[in-house]
């Protein structure tokens, strides 16, 4: 397993060298005027040539991207033409936010999903079945703005008992001590999550529930609840794993939307906002991270793998 | 609060800032008692985050919402607005009086005798410091327009602790320099920011260039440090009404009174809160749930809740914006210049535009009616009576029909109409337009706002009846931008003058809505190439004489002549609780707020 996860390790970096060159390469290619697009359709050409010179842009192509994984080597993002703050310190601010209530939300979903998906598998074609699929459909096939909306409208404006805001506090801390914000922003991710995982989960239940050993189980004796917990969940949940590893980058890079909707600025946001506004720095700093959680959540997935099914080895070519 | 950015710096889109203002500004007085304290949360638009609280940023930094976090702690000369009247406020300006002499070309201030708020008296130093900082690193000021102040300085003198003296190197007309060029000037407390490290002596480091652009730099440096903005030292000294006592990095953040204001308005609430949103949406959703904000913003796109609003306490009031809404045509395109340099060309497409119906049915009536450069709706006082009375070219697709054909065009209502008569003289096509050459022309708007897509596709809708064929372009605003470049007769490359016509929203106007930079050949926001010798002259005549009747000549012969298509443009709605008292009238160049003068009733 160590040799695996330091192979790994020396993939990702090339995977991520290979990222930093196809995304400057191909931001460099978007069509317009950098600083004009940063400073205004009425910039001067002294406050563009200004502009140019203070980012480095009046430099050769070639030499920017070397000034730049210098200082990603040194730890350094760079500053954000736009928000005039270091890209490192913008991450810093607004990724926590987005692994706090994407992290609650999917490991709430989780929780819910597991079971429910277990649970409409055993009961497959009854009546439960086929009311949580319908709910499922329904919430899979919703866009989340909408759900999101119609939350608030209905909590918050309606019957005015839950607010229409995530917190607005920006630390880990003061988010938490504010649980009432977190409700609806959760709840929207949340049941959203739930309608993917639990399909997962079913489908996965259904084909583990039919192979023998779980025949052998039961004609062994034993009990019910520990023929499910030892044999149905552990062998199919797999599948979960893998869109939960997957998922890992969307949890770092943000849910643009509900960030909107609930007025919790975060990574998505941020990412947005600089895709519009052709700030380098953040699109660049945005997109590094995204990639190394890739990288990482591909692995927890992998690492997760041989934990859960012992005939998954890694290491032995 | 104030909401405030440079016309030359930033054209604003509509789909972010229809709020924005010029300069300072200020409410007069509410009427009755003030009830003392209380909290007031405002809503910030979206993206308002400042990044900068030292008041000079530099060119690269475009953040419009800097200003609205330091102009409530260190005021600018001019306070523009005047209750709802687009007029100076003498009461918060921080001049008793501006003199002129040496045929306008010697400026006297003489500053009030304020103080800032660590008891030291506000004086003509704290002018000279600013003035030398600009001075020093000079055009690197994101209001800096070239030849303007401080360049057009030539020299200052300080006769006395409340007295500056501006030697300017060309006459000017006082009431366009004090209305937009000292309305960007604010006080700085040299006492306590004359410094080059956080733990060095104050000194007089801003006489020389050098230590003036040491100072800077450490200004700029620790003006940009948004974790130390309400507890650094430096940034407590302050001479307007409000000093900061938090910050967030999101955006959010508070004001108390400033204790020891000298101005006329002290604060009456103990607190103001910023709050920031990412979208209208959540703005809207905040407000219709009735709980967290006092004021707010009504988007034009849900003017329709404004029933919902009232039922949870909130009142609306319309804020006529002081800007020109325009189309900009590409006078030196490779394919449509030749037709966009006929003026009556321009004037059919003008009179293709169905204004009224765009302000009533696109706009539920909260717009300007865009009959000229100047809003008839902000600024009634210098609206010409040609403006007010529709301005020159009123919807007619008749006249515009009729003005094609005398030209040598077969019309086409709902087709695509063309050139029959081809060459130069009176009656035909124009210069450099082909026969069988069709009235056919793109025109480029941002993307994001309903209203925009819906006043694009009216105009290309009217613009049909004519035979004019109008094809849409959405781009991101940025994108638009970035893609936008200034053609003139002498330079036009494909790379950046490949737009035909283009829709940005608007441009803000300060005090003084004079054209300079709009209008004039060269001039900095004229990307499509505008040149009229007339035009140089009446623009002058506004900004550099004190003729009276000059701006009205200027302002109809722009009506006329057309250099950009003029539009309607869309008010500001503001929302605020019923009990809160002293928020109406509303200034045009505050953003419609001036809390200093709010207080709770019953």
């Amino acid at each position: 397993m160590t040799a695996y996860l330091v192979r790994r390790a020396g993939q990702a970096v090339l995977v991520i060298i290979g990222l930093m060159i196809l995304t400057f390469g191909l931001i460099h290619m978007e069509p317009g005027n950098v600083a004009r697009s940063i400073l205004g359709v009425r910039a001067t050409a002294s406050k563009i040539a200004i502009f140019n010179h203070t980012y480095g842009l009046d430099q050769p192509l070639y030499r920017q991207f070397v000034s730049y994984v210098g200082q990603v080597v040194h730890g350094n993002f760079g500053t954000s033409y736009a928000l005039q703050q270091p890209v490192s310190t913008l991450i810093a601010q607004r990724l926590p936010r987005d692994l706090l209530l994407l992290g609650i939300s999917t490991v709430l979903a989780l929780v819910i999903a597991i079971p429910l998906g277990i649970y409409q598998a055993i009961r497959r074609n009854g009546v439960g079945d086929y009311a949580f699929t319908g709910v499922a459909f329904t919430l899979y096939s919703m866009p989340d703005f909408f759900f999101a909306i119609l939350l608030i409208a209905v909590f918050s404006v309606q019957l005015h008992i839950l607010p229409p805001e995530a917190p607005q506090a920006t630390s880990v801390g003061g988010i938490l001590a504010d649980p009432r914000a977190l409700v609806l922003p959760v709840l929207t991710l949340t049941l959203l999550s739930v309608a993917s995982y639990s399909r997962y989960m079913r489908s996965s239940a259904i084909d583990v529930l039919a192979q023998d050993y779980i025949r052998v189980a039961r004609a062994k004796g034993m009990p019910e609840r520990l023929v499910l917990l030892r044999h149905v969940l552990r062998n199919s949940i797999l599948p979960v794993v893998t869109v939960v590893g997957l998922s890992f980058p969307l949890i770092v890079a943000g849910a643009v939307i509900a960030e909107e909707v609930f007025n919790y600025p975060g990574m998505g946001l941020l990412f947005y906002q600089a895709a519009t506004t052709h700030d380098f720095p953040i699109l660049l700093g945005s997109t590094l991270v995204v990639g190394v959680s890739t990288v990482i959540g591909s692995l927890a997935a992998d690492v997760a793998y041989a934990v859960l099914d012992p005939r998954v080895r890694y290491g032995r070519g | 609060m104030r909401n405030s950015r440079r016309v030359a710096a930033v054209v604003i889109p509509l789909v972010l800032a229809v709020a924005l203002a010029a300069c300072s500004g200020g409410g007069s007085g509410g009427s009755g008692t003030a009830r003392k304290g209380g909290t007031v949360t405002v809503a910030e638009l979206p993206d308002a985050t400042p990044n900068l609280i030292f008041p000079l940023p530099p060119a690269s930094n475009t953040d419009g919402w800097n200003v609205n976090l330091t102009t409530p702690m260190w005021p600018v000369l001019t306070y523009a607005g005047d209750g709802a009247k687009s007029a100076v406020n003498p009461q918060e300006s921080l001049f008793t009086s501006i003199t002129w002499a040496n045929g306008d070309r010697q400026a006297t201030i003489h500053l009030k005798h304020w103080n800032w708020s660590d008891g030291k008296p506000v004086t003509s130093r704290d002018f000279t410091f600013v003035y030398n900082l600009l001075k020093a690193t000079v055009p690197n000021w994101i209001n800096y327009l070239p030849g303007s102040f401080p360049t057009d300085v030539t020299s200052v003198a300080t006769p006395d602790a409340h007295t500056v003296v501006l030697n300017l190197d060309r006459s000017y007309n006082p009431a366009y320099y004090v209305d937009d060029v000292l309305c960007f000037v604010p006080l700085l407390p040299q006492h306590a920011w004359d410094k080059t490290s956080a733990g060095g002596p104050v000194g007089n480091y801003d006489q020389t260039t050098a230590g003036a652009k040491a100072v800077d730099n450490f200004l700029q440096k620790e003006g940009s440090q948004m974790s130390t903005f309400a507890t650094n030292p430096m940034w407590k000294v302050v001479d307007g009404p409000w000093t900061l006592s938090s910050f967030q990095s999101n955006g959010a953040y508070s004001y108390v009174p400033n204790r020891h204001y000298s101005g006329p308005d002290k604060p009456v609430l103990s607190k103001l809160d910023y709050a920031p949103f990412t979208t209208d949406t959540a703005e809207l959703n905040a407000l219709r749930s009735g709980n967290t904000l006092t004021t707010g913003y009504l988007p034009l796109n849900d003017a329709g809740q404004e029933g919902v609003l009232k039922s949870e306490g909130y009142s609306v009031a319309v804020q006529a914006v002081p800007g020109v809404a325009m189309i900009e045509p590409n006078l030196f395109n490779a394919t449509a210049g030749p037709l966009l340099r006929q003026l009556y060309i321009r004037q059919a497409l003008e009179d293709l535009i169905n204004r009224p119906q765009i302000v009533s049915k696109i706009y539920s009536g909260y717009a300007d009616p865009g009959n000229g450069p100047v809003p008839v709706l902000a600024f009634p006082s210098l609206a010409s009576p040609l403006e007010k009375s529709g301005g020159p070219y009123p919807y007619s697709p008749s006249a515009a029909a009729a003005v094609l054909k005398a030209h040598g065009w077969k019309v086409v209502p709902g087709g695509t109409s063309t050139c029959q008569r081809a060459g130069t003289g009176a009656s035909d096509c124009g210069p450099g337009i082909t026969a069988g050459e069709p009235l056919s022309l793109q025109l480029a708007y941002s993307s994001g706002q309903t209203s925009m897509d819906e006043q694009e596709a009216a105009i290309q809708s009217s613009e049909a009846q004519a035979g004019v064929k109008i094809n849409l372009k959405s781009e991101p605003f940025n994108t638009l931008v970035g893609t936008v470049g200034t053609c003139t007769a002498g330079s036009h490359p494909a790379s950046t003058c490949g737009w035909q016509l283009v829709d940005f929203g608007y441009d803000p106007y300060e005090l003084y809505p004079a054209g300079s930079g709009f209008f004039n050949t060269g001039g900095p926001n004229n990307q499509g190439g505008y040149s009229d010798p007339t035009m140089d002259n009446l623009i002058n005549a506004t900004e550099y004489g004190s003729s009276s009747s000059a701006f009205f000549a200027y302002e109809d012969y722009a009506a006329r002549q057309l250099p950009w298509l003029w539009l309607p443009n869309q008010s500001f709605l503001q929302v605020y609780k019923s009990n809160l008292k002293g928020f109406t009238p509303l200034n045009p160049f505050s953003g419609s707020l001036n809390p200093e003068v709010w207080y709770f009733g019953s």
